[in-house]
């Protein structure tokens, strides 16, 4: 099947500052797509040249096979949820939904129907005559939404469009973007530099910094299997540590970090005796218990600090002078872990390794 | 020290507050009181009261065409000036746009520089280009004085404008004039009926210009002024006071419009 959207050797700079660095992607159709990334990455830059706001430096950009590099964003099926909605003040629910559905020339009957189906999807039946300024921020919201779904676009654009919103309203707004995806089957770009709205909701995780690709995938490989030091930071929470190999045996890496001896499997790397690596170790990974586990990594060490965070409770343990670990405990295991001296413990398996990008030596 | 900093000034802000509305409305009273005097001369006692004046005006030939030549030189003017205005204060906040302090300077340049020379250069030029005294030459100097609070006004207006809204009108498929029409002029539309208004006055209102201006048809101002000339009477006074009790209540229609605009 023929990609969406493709993005081909884009690159946009203003002046020296290169926002979006030689960007090649290409989106499935029918798939809620996110770009992520921390502001100033390129991804609202790349969603915006995709919208016809910006035209590229360089590089092309197509739309359903299509050349649209340099069409202008009345031209493009293309439409844009935007960060504060956009609606239009003075006119109502029913007529900001119509207004992209007027310009394509449809007829009163059909444009009424449509819109009547898109507020009943979203069940804003009652508040058709109602101005956007009397509507709540999760109304607005939808009307945005429905606003910008109304021509039948071929991509929807999401510039960060739940950031205004509170978080219980975000959350719950969440599912109901999945849902709205789901059920219209269109593709869906979504940008935020929220990792837990891009895990919540995307098929397609592009993971931006710096105006580049750093990693693309499911949530699932993404949080997973980390591609770089950078992704692992980036989503979720994590241990990072800084190794450096001792030995190899088949495919276990015996690493030393901070002078304790770990064991990892070093994935489809083949790491040198002396080389520096990354192990990527998530809070939920690791075992904390009184008594010392049977296999797996091991370690003693003191409890440091305790967050309690409702369903878990989070652990700072140290394990050598000034090295602390994050570790993830569920509630109904705490109670065994009164005093200070405890081990913590992880499969090897359930780490990542990422190889240390900027180090040679 | 709160009670001498904060008591005893307000009482003489006060003071000086109510001395300042009786110096402003005494007059306007007693032109008001006057129109209704039932004798042929501006004077005290008032003693019989009548309606009369107020008949003769309104059967006044002379002042009901200096009424509607007024007006139709007021609405040609705010046409004129709401048209360049809101040109001028689109271009100000358009993208991309150098000098945008030296462009608004410039188009708020004709609200201070004093009616006087204003008047009298217009005049000149005119005659430079061999262009006649009369109507189109008083629309010309009305507009060129009223463009800078319109701008002013749709400026205001403009900056409280979410830029985005542009753009998602363009993204649904608006051209860039379908965009202005449906989405720009609506948003200014308050701030726009309040700066017309203003056109309107200062249009009703000005005599310098319209003295230099002018050809031998009488604004109303200039025909006020004529009578003035030929002595006082309370006809004058009716005019006047009809004059008054209209633009003020215009004037503070537009002052509504105008506030409701910024607070919405």
């Amino acid at each position: 099947m023929e990609p969406v959207v493709q993005f081909e050797n884009v690159t946009k700079s203003y002046g020296k500052h290169v926002a979006v660095d030689n960007l090649n992607l290409s989106i499935e159709g029918g798939k809620f797509v996110t770009l992520l990334g921390p502001s100033g990455c390129g991804k609202s830059t790349s969603l915006r040249m995709l919208g016809g706001f910006e035209t590229p430096t360089s590089g092309r950009i197509l739309l359903s096979g299509k050349d649209v590099t340099k069409v202008p964003p009345n031209k493009r099926n293309v439409n844009i949820v935007f960060q504060d909605y956009a609606l239009f003040p003075h006119m109502s629910v029913a007529k900001n939904i119509a207004f992209g559905l007027e310009l394509k020339g449809l007829d009163n009957a059909s444009i009424h129907r449509r819109v009547s189906e898109l507020l009943e999807l979203v069940q804003l039946q009652d508040y058709a005559s109602r101005l956007p300024a009397e509507l709540s921020g999760g109304q607005r919201q939808r009307v945005a939404l429905m606003r910008a779904l109304a021509p039948d676009p071929d991509v929807l654009l999401l510039d960060e469009p739940l950031s205004a919103l509170d978080a219980k309203l975000r959350q719950q707004m969440q599912i109901e973007l999945k849902a709205i995806q789901e059920k219209t089957r269109k593709t869906f770009m979504f940008v935020t530099h929220d990792q837990e709205e891009a895990l919540t909701m995307s098929d397609t995780i592009v993971v931006m910094n710096k105006g580049r690709i750093e990693q693309m995938g499911d949530p699932h490989s993404l949080y997973g299997r980390p591609g770089s030091v950078f992704v692992a930071n980036f989503i979720g929470e994590t241990n990072l540590l800084r190794s450096t190999v001792v030995g190899t045996e088949g495919d276990v890496a015996a690493l030393s970090w901070n002078g304790i001896t770990i064991t990892a499997n070093p994935g489809g790397l083949s790491p040198k005796v002396g080389e520096h690596l990354y192990v990527v170790l998530r809070p939920e990974a690791i075992h904390c218990s009184a008594a010392e586990p049977t296999s797996g990594n091991r370690i003693k060490g003191k409890i440091r600090q305790r967050v309690f965070k409702g369903n878990h409770t989070s652990l700072m343990v140290e394990v050598g002078a000034g090295t602390l670990l994050n570790t993830l405990v569920h509630p109904s295991d705490v109670a065994q872990l009164n005093g200070e001296d405890i081990w913590v413990g992880w499969k090897p398996e359930t780490a990542t390794v990422i190889p240390d990008r900027h180090a040679h030596n | 020290m709160r009670t001498l900093f904060s008591d005893v000034p307000r009482a003489s802000l006060t003071a000086f507050y109510w001395a300042f509305i009786l110096y402003l409305l005494l007059p306007l009273t007693l032109m008001m009181a006057m129109s209704f005097k039932d004798a042929n001369f501006v004077a005290f006692p008032i003693g019989e009261w009548t309606f009369d004046w107020y008949v003769k005006v309104m059967q006044d030939k002379q002042f009901l065409e200096a009424c509607l030549y007024s007006i139709m030189i007021a609405a040609a003017t705010t046409f004129a000036a709401t048209t360049l205005g809101v040109w001028i204060a689109m271009l100000i906040v358009a993208e991309g746009i150098r000098g945008q302090v030296i462009i608004f300077a410039l188009a708020c340049l004709p609200a201070v520089v004093p009616g006087m020379i204003s008047a009298i250069s217009l005049r000149i030029f005119i005659s430079t280009i061999d262009m006649p005294t009369g109507t189109a030459a008083i629309i010309l100097g009305h507009t060129v004085h009223a463009v800078p609070f319109v701008v002013v006004m749709a400026l205001t207006r403009l900056r409280s404008m979410p830029g985005n809204l542009v753009d998602a009108a363009r993204d649904l498929g608006a051209d860039s004039v379908v965009a202005f029409f449906r989405v720009t002029l609506p948003y200014l539309g308050p701030a726009l009926v309040g700066g017309m208004i203003f056109c309107v006055l200062l249009s009703i209102d000005d005599f310098v210009r319209t003295f230099f201006l002018g050809g031998y048809r009488p604004t109303l101002p200039m025909l006020i002024f004529a009578k003035v000339q030929g002595g006082m009477s309370p006809e004058i006074n009716a005019m006047a006071t009809l004059v008054l009790v209209v633009t003020a209540a215009v004037g503070l229609y537009a002052e509504f419009l105008t506030r409701r605009a910024r607070t919405r």
